[in-house]
């Protein structure tokens, strides 16, 4: 498939980075030739020092021939007028990225069609959305809800303790650790799948004979009723609830996440040095946020207004050491619940080992949510997990595919796929071996190292 | 450190490559009836290493670092000419290591310099190996496997970027091995067309395959000692050859564009493009006035052809000869050499410095003239439109120190080595050690003096082999993928 990217940013960058490697044609365009120079020695991409929104540029590029058009350079309206342009020179479909809420309501979506954009996307608001739902619980690592929250994908700790925070490593109340798979699926394969188990920097697919061990991370998946189950077995019963949060930073994405937090926590509260980024924020944040003036690793001002009063420090300043630190600081003062902004893809092995709880990494969100437009199957959503390597994705099941075939255990998916949950007729229940699957059904698929691609064409 | 598995599997994979390439001239030894057995233990070697090549190289990553695509580029140049010239060896028409390992190398690195005296009494199947050598290195030896590869896997772009030729590279594709693919169909293309295009003009069909794969890799290996003016008389196919040669010195890309899509005025925009037509049309015009006024009586056309022949086949770093050029006006020797040196496109098959540093370098010059005069004035370098970046000039001038330095060094280390004093030639002349020096690291083929185009360089020492050896390979892969490696930051930790 023939993909051209305009604006050699982050998105930019780790897109072409993620198709090359994916064996896609990928053109990069930028006009600044300088951020192109070294990817193009570096990846299997055609690197055009043109500007996007030059039609001359545009047709060097050969945008004709292009599948798909993603504009994504730091500009918004650049973006807008470059994604019209391809779209008017014969692309097939385009996406950029946006910067303001307005354009994401379901509304516009219809006019922007028109324009000639098919999908627009706001790494912010993508992220933002991803706070909330894995700040809803104290005790999860990171969450993603399927099927309007009846499904659940969620990653726990074993034991959620570090040296560095306390102690003793006890392990007591766990009643999942040192049981194989086979055994847990025994005893409540009809509540949750285990769907992987990430450890020591690997993500490991689910074997019947794998056992869990301490400090493993372990991906479930699972309806709503029986989260509480899980929370029992793995001995997180006395985590507080989070109905406070702190937001470290006011740039953008804080302002986003004010607004969703505020649907579900009492108090949100954000720390921004800038004098005059804090006046600007009191127009743009949810009512009822707090707008505190302080440095983020400001001790005294967290004592006074953080460690105490909040469950989760959430830390999304534009560093990524300052974010983890200042996770750090918070889990050793006792919060249970820390997320951090991370946006160099290399720290993310190191904050895991941190036990920062859930990274976020807006240019992966981005990354999988563009991904999506390249399946051929009917894809609802597609998320890249920052820990794991691994990719989830929400297929809709059509006539006449491969998978309404056969069972489930006949099929014979590829080396780390796994479908944990599907949603049928609004129902939503986990699907085991025995289970057949049919037309219209919404699976949520599970798939390790790059599967997900494989996966495709028993959906198409 | 390296990671010496990946390069391992990487070898093996490549000497399987060449154990099929070997294959097809054993094809052609039977076809002949010539029941030659020269390739046998070539192959064995050849399988024998893949094998262990894969073996050793069994469950590695997959990621490539910047420093194992360079050794992989410069060991396997080495290891296809060590594997290359047993051939030779068992046959025993080449009787020393020295030589064989000189005649393979300069055949992969599309040279055309020889030290085998009567190439008439070789057997079909080695003259034929011979050619395929230049064939496959002209466009160059991971290149061609990229190309004809579904898909390599690892690091093609570390290794592409070791390999390619030019200060620049400009892609036709996305995606390397789709590029590859696309380039290397306009090499066949050319090759295929030459080949008619000499049958037609009344060659032998084996010379004609022969002589086109010899030409479109600008390698210059004949398949007979005579000159090509001796052996056909036959203008027409000197005209065919001057053709070919010319186009297969235009950067291939250039000829992607212009041929398959149509794009004629970039052709003829095209800076670097234009420089290789000035300096092969005013060399030619010069060779063709000095030798009229040398023999005025002579025939005009005959004259013209000569020199554009001469001229090309050296510029294109080609080496095929219609005429013993060594017996020119002395004047026309330093022109020569300028047109070695200079050499043809970027991106083409051909050697030598490339006409596009010519062209930066003739309008960094520019700019500093115009920068005495306005010292404000803000000239970037451009090139077809575009800014040359200041590190690839940067780069350019270090490649130039480096090539004149080779140069030197080679002609000093040539000269000291000597040639055998019992020989028929006993002499080194300072002048010839600077020719074959240059005629060496421009992948050229024939020299200077006694070591023009009439005779083989078989009376060099073997230490002078070898040197000419390095030196076409540091020509062909540019000086820096080879120099790399003997510098001791490339080896330290990290």
């Amino acid at each position: 498939m023939k993909i051209v990217i305009a604006g050699a940013g982050a998105v930019g960058t780790h897109l072409a980075r993620m198709l090359s490697n994916d064996r896609q044609d990928v053109v990069l365009m930028d006009g600044d030739e300088n951020k192109l120079y070294r990817l193009s020695n570096e990846l299997d991409i055609m690197a055009l020092v043109r500007e996007p929104t030059s039609i001359q540029g545009l047709k060097d590029a050969e945008v004709h021939r292009a599948d798909l058009f993603i504009a994504v350079t730091p500009n918004e309206s650049e973006n807008l007028t470059c994604a019209m342009l391809a779209k008017q020179l014969g692309a097939k479909k385009t996406v950029a990225r946006v910067d303001n809420y307005e354009y994401m309501k379901p509304e516009n979506k219809e006019f922007f069609q028109r324009a000639g954009i098919e999908s627009l996307i706001y790494p912010e608001l993508l992220a933002a959305e991803d706070i909330k739902t894995s700040s809803r619980y104290s005790w999860v690592r990171q969450l993603w809800e399927f099927n309007g929250g009846e499904l659940l994908l969620l990653s726990v700790k074993m034991h959620d303790a570090h040296p560095i925070y306390e102690k003793e490593i006890s392990n007591k109340d766990n009643q999942l650790v040192g049981h194989t798979l086979k055994e847990i699926g025994m005893a409540h394969g009809h509540n949750f799948h285990v769907v992987a188990i990430k450890r020591d920097g690997e993500t490991i697919g689910p074997h019947g004979d794998e056992r869990i061990l301490p400090r493993d991370l372990v991906f479930f998946m699972t309806t709503k009723e029986n989260l509480a189950e899980i929370r029992h077995l793995t001995g997180k019963d006395d985590y507080p609830a989070v109905k406070n949060s702190l937001l470290i930073g006011g740039g953008k994405l804080s302002v986003r996440a004010s607004w969703k937090l505020a649907t579900i926590h009492d108090s949100v509260k954000i720390i921004e040095p800038d004098r005059k980024r804090t006046e600007e924020l009191q127009a743009l944040v949810a009512p009822k946020t707090m707008i505190l003036e302080g440095e983020g690793y400001d001790v005294d001002l967290l004592n006074d207004e953080g460690y105490g009063s909040t469950e989760a420090l959430i830390a999304l300043t534009n560093n990524d050491q300052q974010n983890i630190l200042a996770c750090v600081a918070a889990r050793r003062k006792g919060i249970r619940k820390t997320i951090a902004q991370v946006e160099n893809l290399d720290y993310f092995d190191m904050a895991n080992d941190l036990d920062i709880g859930t990274i976020i990494n807006k240019k992966m969100i981005a990354a999988s949510h563009i991904y999506r437009l390249l399946l051929k199957g009917d894809v609802d959503n597609v998320k890249m997990l920052a820990i794991g390597n691994a990719d989830v994705a929400e297929f809709v099941v059509k006539a006449g595919s491969q998978v309404t075939k056969k069972k489930v255990m006949d099929l014979h998916f590829p080396y780390g796929v796994n479908i944990g949950g599907m949603s049928r007729d609004g129902h939503s229940m986990l699907v085991g071996g025995n289970t057949q699957l049919i037309a219209g059904d919404k699976v949520v698929v599970f798939c390790i190292d790059n599967t997900l691609k494989k996966l495709d064409k028993f959906f198409k | 450190m390296p990671n010496w598995r990946l390069i391992a599997k990487i070898m093996g994979f490549l000497l399987f490559i060449e154990a099929g390439l070997m294959m097809m001239c054993q094809a052609v030894c039977w076809m002949y009836d010539e029941g030659v057995k020269a390739f046998s233990p070539a192959i064995l070697t050849a399988v024998v290493g893949g094998i262990a090549g894969l073996i050793f190289g069994k469950n590695t990553g997959k990621k490539m670092g910047r420093k194992d695509g360079y050794i992989v580029v410069s060991l396997v140049w080495v290891l296809f000419t060590l594997i290359g010239m047993l051939p030779f060896l068992s046959d025993g028409h080449v009787p020393d290591v020295a030589s064989a390992f000189f005649e393979t190398m300069s055949g992969f690195t599309s040279t055309g310099a020889t030290i085998i005296d009567d190439l008439d009494i070789m057997p079909k199947g080695l003259l034929f190996w011979r050619s395929i050598t230049q064939w496959i290195g002209g466009i160059g030896i991971v290149f061609f496997t990229i190309a004809i590869l579904p898909a390599f896997g690892v690091g093609e772009v570390k290794l592409f970027a070791a390999e390619s030729t030019g200060p620049l590279h400009d892609k036709v594709h996305p995606r390397i091995s789709v590029a590859a693919r696309w380039i290397g169909g306009v090499y066949v293309i050319l090759t295929l067309l030459c080949i008619a295009s000499l049958m037609l003009c009344g060659m032998p069909t084996f010379d004609a395959i022969n002589y086109a794969l010899c030409t479109t890799a600008t390698g210059g290996y004949a398949t007979h000692s005579d000159l090509i003016s001796d052996l056909y008389h036959s203008p027409a196919i000197e005209y065919v050859l001057i053709f070919f040669m010319f186009v297969s010195g235009v950067n291939y890309t250039l000829i992607y564009y212009t041929i398959l899509k149509g794009k004629m005025k970039k052709f003829f925009r095209d800076a670097e493009l234009r420089a290789y037509l000035i300096i092969a049309l005013g060399a030619s015009f010069i060779c063709a006035l000095s030798l009229m006024v040398k023999n005025p009586l002579s025939d005009v056309e005959e004259a013209i052809r000569q020199s554009l022949f001469t001229v090309i086949s050296l510029q294109t770093t080609t080496g095929f000869a219609t005429v013993d050029y060594t017996l020119w006006p002395v004047q026309l020797m330093p022109v020569l050499l300028f047109v070695m040196f200079a050499g043809a496109c970027s991106g083409s098959t051909s050697g030598g410095f490339k006409c596009v540093r010519l062209s930066i370098i003739y309008r960094v010059l520019k700019n500093e003239f115009t920068h005495i005069l306005h010292p404000r004035a803000v000239t970037p370098v451009r090139m077809n439109g575009n800014i040359v970046p200041a590190n690839v000039v940067q780069t350019l001038m270090g490649f130039v120190a480096l090539f004149v330095c080779s140069l030197f060094l080679g002609a000093f280390i040539l000269a000291l080595s000597g040639v055998d004093p019992n020989d028929v030639h006993p002499n080194f002349d300072y002048y010839e050690a600077f020719g074959i020096a240059m005629s060496s690291i421009s992948n050229v083929g024939p020299g200077m003096g006694y070591y023009g185009p009439a005779h083989s360089w078989a009376i060099l020492s073997p230490i002078a082999k070898f040197v000419c050896s390095f030196l076409m390979l540091i020509g062909r892969l540019e000086i820096f993928p080879i120099m790399i490696l003997f510098t001791r930051s490339f080896w330290r930790k990290g």
